[in-house]
């Protein structure tokens, strides 16, 4: 059985989620629950960070389309980082990098965060 | 003269023995009920009693008078003590068996022994009286005899029997002990000295006399004894019986509810035996369901037996019960003597509700507790420590039974599931081109496999106006029914759209927007779509995020990637933007490879994936082949590399080879 595990993590005002393991049908609920968990706490701004990502399949990424609309109606962001080149291929293949921000590192998607929060504050 | 009766003696001895030996072995088999062979035995004795004494009073009577024809009368006094004799031996025999049998019943260490002892002795004491010399005799037999009455009592004191009558029988064992009793000291007195079937028993042979005296005392002490102790337990027959009858029912309804499967049965079923097995006026059964993540309880009255809604609505949805508190806490039995006053369930007293006495026996499986069994009755104080064990005992059972139903509604659930996927599967089936199409400037292999019973892999081929062919293959997200849903649902409207579309482009554009509306938010599909010109062998290419095309070529091999984005992902205007179409003029002996990524994504024992470049080096290797070959390479190229030759995820192949305009 191939294990699929989210840690969570809190910092800045920005929500990240480390995802280890395989993301498939069996395991995409588990994200799903902590998508959601995230949006009834209204945390919007979420980066999920895939450097422990082995696989994702279709129903992973299905999970990402549940919730990016509500997440951006609430002017927050779902951004990724940290892809593995394996795991940033399937996103491409899809089209993914023209619908989501995907960053090499956190840090990048965590400073364009407060970027976006400065520049609506001015 | 002494040796001929000594063999006569042993002669009878023999045959008697033989008798008794042939007669214990034939009642081995039997289970007996007690007061009826004391019936017997009764009915026996009596008959063997009348009989002699009525024979020796005939026999007195005809000899008396003829006293010339003493010959005569000699044969009948012979005839007559011969068959009382035999009578007589034959009620003592069966008298030492009965007796054998009520000693043995439920035996203890020890009960066998002195059984044993005592037979021994009888034996012994019997066989004495053949010792001639009567001062030997005398000595040796009345010490004998002694012992011999001696063990009789000591055996007499196993009266074990009588505990499991019922009360019923228990009269009929208390009259039949009395009257055997009263018959065996008439015995006695029979076989004193000097009577008439005393002499003629002594005649016929000695020791069977002191058998036959031997077991009549045996008869009088034990009966007597038996009929002191019935009439001792007779007062506690009722209880005796009411506890029988309990544990009998228990086991029955213990039985039965584990044969009830429905859910509503088996919970009725449940509280009319809580009912009968502890004699309640009325009962009710809560099941507890907790929700595993929240923990949250919800407690239901699933059967009610004899008391009304309202008065187990009291109880069941008082918000301050503290009763169901505690029970939630301790998962313990609770038994409240009265009602109105017990600290548990006062509350029940304001609001006039359930008076009397009230038991409650937990559910609990796997430490969890998953209902309770309620018994009330109008008395107070009308539970007793009996009642809270054998309805903990049925509970445990109730436990098991409910389980069982739960499980076997969940199997048929499942049972229902496979069903419907069967019939998914064969939908999908049939949604799938079932030949490929034949032309003579092209060579179509295709295939399509599934890991699941339905898979989300999708191809197909349609003819388009101006002698063109278009060729799809896609990829439905997520599997089961709704992938076959989505896939009949694409197949629609790829086939209406393909005959209005001249472009690929054009196809997709219009394709994402129908399903941008229909599909759910996490839903979406990757497709590649090309049109095939077979005038020109011109190949117009677009992919909706799908697995890019194998292109392979006398001269080059490629991965044909125009920019696009699934299906069903974004509106129709970054949809349209993004997506691109490339044109590919197909020459002689040019293979093109539509394919799912399930066999890209292929693994091989160490996580690794079969990957593009295997994929093109296999199309390559086999590009001269005709398409079936070229497709068959591929698979094999795969198995090779997965070590396996079943597939993890759904995989499917569409081989096109361009043979000339």
């Amino acid at each position: 059985m191939n294990e699929f595990k989210i840690h969570h993590r809190e910092g800045d005002g920005v929500n990240v989620m480390e995802l280890r393991g395989y993301l498939d049908a069996h395991t995409a609920p588990d994200l799903e629950s902590a998508f959601q968990k995230l949006l009834n706490e209204k945390k919007y701004n979420i980066i999920v960070n895939c450097k422990d990502l082995s696989y994702i399949s279709s129903a992973g990424l299905g999970v990402f389309m549940a919730y990016i609309e509500d997440v951006r109606k609430q002017a927050g962001d779902i951004k990724l980082t940290n892809m593995t080149p394996k795991v940033y291929n399937v996103f491409d293949l899809l089209g993914f990098p023209i619908l989501y921000e995907i960053y090499k590192d956190e840090h990048d998607a965590v400073s364009k965060f407060h970027e976006g929060k400065k520049s609506s504050t001015v | 003269m002494p040796g001929l009766s000594i063999a006569r003696e042993a002669a009878v001895l023999v045959s008697f023995i033989s008798l008794f030996w042939l007669y214990g072995q034939s009642r081995k088999h039997e289970k007996r009920i007690a007061p009826k062979e004391l019936g017997r035995l009764l009915a026996w004795a009596f008959a063997v009693l009348a009989a002699v004494v009525l024979l020796s009073t005939i026999s007195g009577i005809t000899t008396r008078p003829a006293e010339n024809g003493a010959r005569e009368s000699s044969a009948i006094v012979i005839l007559v003590g011969t068959v009382s004799s035999i009578s007589l031996v034959a009620l003592a025999s069966f008298v030492l068996l009965i007796v054998r049998e009520l000693v043995l019943f439920k035996r203890r260490q020890g009960t066998k022994r002195s059984l044993l002892i005592y037979e021994l002795l009888l034996a012994s004491t019997s066989l004495s009286a053949i010792l001639t010399l009567p001062f030997q005799q005398a000595f040796v037999g009345s010490i004998l005899f002694t012992l011999t009455v001696l063990f009789a009592v000591v055996i007499s004191f196993r009266q074990n029997w009588i505990v499991y009558l019922s009360r019923r029988e228990k009269i009929y064992a208390l009259v039949y002990s009395g009257l055997l009793f009263a018959l065996f000291v008439l015995l006695n007195v029979v076989l004193a000295e000097n009577t008439l079937g005393n002499k003629a028993l002594t005649a016929f042979s000695r020791p069977l006399q002191s058998y036959v005296q031997l077991n009549a005392v045996l008869g009088a002490i034990y009966f007597g004894m038996a009929f002191v102790s019935t009439l001792f337990h007779l007062p506690t027959a009722e209880v005796y019986e009411r506890k029988q009858s309990e544990l009998n029912s228990l086991h029955n309804l213990s039985r039965l509810i584990t044969q009830v499967f429905d859910f509503n049965d088996l919970v009725n079923m449940v509280t009319q035996m809580t009912m009968e097995v502890c004699g309640a006026r009325s009962a009710w059964l809560e099941i507890i369901d907790t929700n595993e993540a929240t923990g949250e309880m919800n407690i239901q009255v699933v059967s009610r037996k004899n008391i009304n809604q309202e008065d187990v609505a009291a109880f069941s949805d008082a918000e301050s019960n503290s009763m169901r508190h505690m029970l939630l806490e301790s998962k313990a039995v609770m038994m409240v003597d009265d009602v109105w006053n017990d600290r548990r369930t006062r509350f029940l007293k304001d609001r006039g509700k359930l008076k009397g006495s009230l038991l409650s026996v937990p559910l609990v499986s796997h430490d969890k507790l998953m209902g309770v069994l309620y018994a009330s009755k109008q008395i107070e104080y009308g539970f007793d420590q009996d009642d809270v064990e054998v309805l903990t005992t049925f509970a445990d059972n109730v436990t098991i039974a409910i389980e069982n139903s739960r499980l076997i509604v969940r199997s048929i659930e499942r049972e229902r599931l496979q069903q419907e996927m069967l019939v998914a599967q064969r939908m999908q089936q049939r949604l799938l081109p079932q030949t490929v199409p034949q032309h003579p400037s092209l060579d179509i292999a295709a295939t399509s496999v599934s890991s699941l019973e339905v898979g989300g892999d999708y191809y197909d081929f349609v003819s388009l106006p101006n002698e063109q062919l278009g060729i799809v293959v896609g990829d439905v997200s997520g599997k089961g029914v709704s992938a076959a849903f989505y896939m009949a649902e694409v197949k629609g409207v790829f086939l209406s759209l393909s005959k209005i579309c001249t472009t690929s482009k054009q196809l997709l554009d219009l394709a994402n927007q129908s399903l941008m509306e229909s599909l759910e938010r996490k839903a979406f599909i990757s497709l590649i779509y090309g049109v095939l010109d077979l005038k020109t062998g011109s190949l117009n290419v677009s992919r909706a995020g799908h697995c890019p095309l194998v292109f392979v070529s006398e001269d080059k091999q490629e991965l044909i990637r125009p920019n696009g984005l699934g299906l069903g992902l974004t509106n129709r205007q970054v949809f349209s933007q993004t997506t691109e179409e490339r044109i590919i003029l197909l020459k002689k002996n040019d293979v093109c490879v539509f394919y799912t990524d399930g066999v890209t994504e292929s693994q091989n024992g160490s996580q690794e994936e079969f990957g593009y470049s295997r994929l093109l080096e296999a199309t390559r290797q086999a590009r001269m082949d005709t398409a079936n070959e070229i497709k068959n390479r591929i698979l094999n190229s795969i198995h090779e590399f997965t070590g396996t030759s079943s597939y993890g995820d759904d995989m499917t192949l569409v081989v096109i080879k361009w043979l000339g305009a």
